[in-house]
């Protein structure tokens, strides 16, 4: 009987072991699988179809269609430089240079992906739009209401979850391996300013 | 009183464990349902070139798509034969990805990679022919590019990305424009 009961236990903790080790890897990644620099999470070879099964089941779970890491690199945050999540409740501010690119965007989501209303219909900038200072440095803020300088609305919710996806197509820097190289220091800061 | 847990056991707990784990990794791209491919399909027939709405709060067909750029896919099936796409690319920006239904992403062309204005290439299996300019194809089809696909039904999706939001109607208007059929010849 105590073995038996010895049995279920083990068979238990594996499941949960096993399943929750799958899920940490598909969801959040590894250093088998994304690149994290600061707050920017990508994974390297997803779309290619020679990827690992990691980033295969990432892609199918995410419902998402991107390019591989050849023609283009995707980075998320979900946090601030710090390490506190991205919320609408407080204010931030997006520091970036110019990068090796045909073009890239900064855009914002709610936690699910989904675009913010707002009555200016502003969710992104690119690197054609975006107001950029003479030595190419740009700063885009991020707060409920408006801004200078490059301005996203996070929306009238004042407890939102928020997520910044940058996008680079064509990087112009390739590696041997064929994927598209953005130096770490060109990563935008993301700093946190203040919350209400 | 007896708490420790025999060695046996933690290596059993961890050999099925791992199992587990692998099980359930490579089951997960089967089981997601929401996956690019199933939300594509419902938005109209193979073999033709759809717009996908633009991108606004809370109607978006897969997450995270870019609010400044315009997209269109065909659905390719190839089972009756190879597949034409035609049409003229607006600037350099454009790109135009392949992909399995898994998401595999396995061609892409871009604007600056193409020789002229004008889009015109032909999705085929490996084991498809296709009347390759200077054998047997007429003049004007000269600049026609195939491209090899490892599945019979696929997407090609079009990206345009934009300069500014003054674009979006001229770019919307291309890629209406663009055409996606069965390759007849």
């Amino acid at each position: 009987m105590r073995t038996l009961f010895q049995l279920i236990a083990v068979f238990v903790v594996a499941l949960m072991l096993g399943i929750g080790s799958a899920k940490y890897m598909i969801e959040d990644g590894s250093p088998l699988t994304t690149k994290q620099v600061g707050p920017w999470a990508s994974w390297i070879s997803e779309g290619n179809p020679n990827t690992d099964p990691y980033t295969k089941a990432h892609l199918a779970r995410s419902g998402r269609l991107p390019l591989t890491s050849t023609t283009a690199r995707y980075f998320v945050a979900h946090t601030d430089d710090t390490g506190y999540e991205l919320n609408s409740a407080c204010e931030y501010s997006v520091e970036g240079s110019a990068l090796n690119a045909r073009w890239w965007s900064i855009a914002l989501y709610d936690e699910h992906g989904s675009l913010i209303d707002n009555p200016s219909k502003r969710w992104s900038f690119n690197s054609e739009e975006a107001i950029r200072r003479s030595d190419g440095t740009y700063r885009i803020n991020l707060a409920r209401n408006a801004r200078p300088e490059n301005w996203l609305p996070t929306g009238d919710d004042t407890d939102r979850k928020l997520v910044l996806m940058l996008r680079i197509y064509g990087p112009r820097d390739i590696d041997t391996s064929g994927i598209g190289q953005i130096p770490d220091d060109r990563l935008p800061k993301i700093e946190r300013k203040t919350c209400s | 009183m007896q708490l420790r847990v025999p060695l046996l056991y933690v290596l059993l707990c961890l050999v099925l464990a791992g199992l587990i784990h692998i099980a359930a990794v490579l089951a997960l791209p089967s089981l997601a349902p929401k996956n690019a491919w199933a939300r594509l399909v419902p938005l109209g027939p193979a073999n033709a070139m759809i717009q996908i709405p633009v991108v606004a709060p809370g109607q978006e067909i897969m997450p995270m798509m870019a609010p400044d750029v315009r997209y269109a896919f065909c659905r390719f099936d190839l089972a009756k034969g190879p597949v034409r796409l035609k049409g003229a690319v607006q600037n350099d920006l454009w790109m135009i990805a392949f992909y399995t239904s898994e998401g595999d992403n396995f061609y892409t062309v871009s604007g600056v990679d193409m020789k002229s204005a004008q889009l015109d290439l032909v999705i085929a299996k490996a084991d498809q022919a296709v009347a390759e300019a200077g054998v047997d194809a007429p003049e004007e089809s000269d600049e026609v590019f195939v491209v090899k696909s490892p599945v019979e039904q696929g997407i090609a999706m079009i990206r345009a990305p934009l300069a500014g939001p003054s674009r979006a109607p001229g770019a919307e208007e291309a890629l209406k424009a663009t055409s996606c059929g069965p390759h007849a010849s």
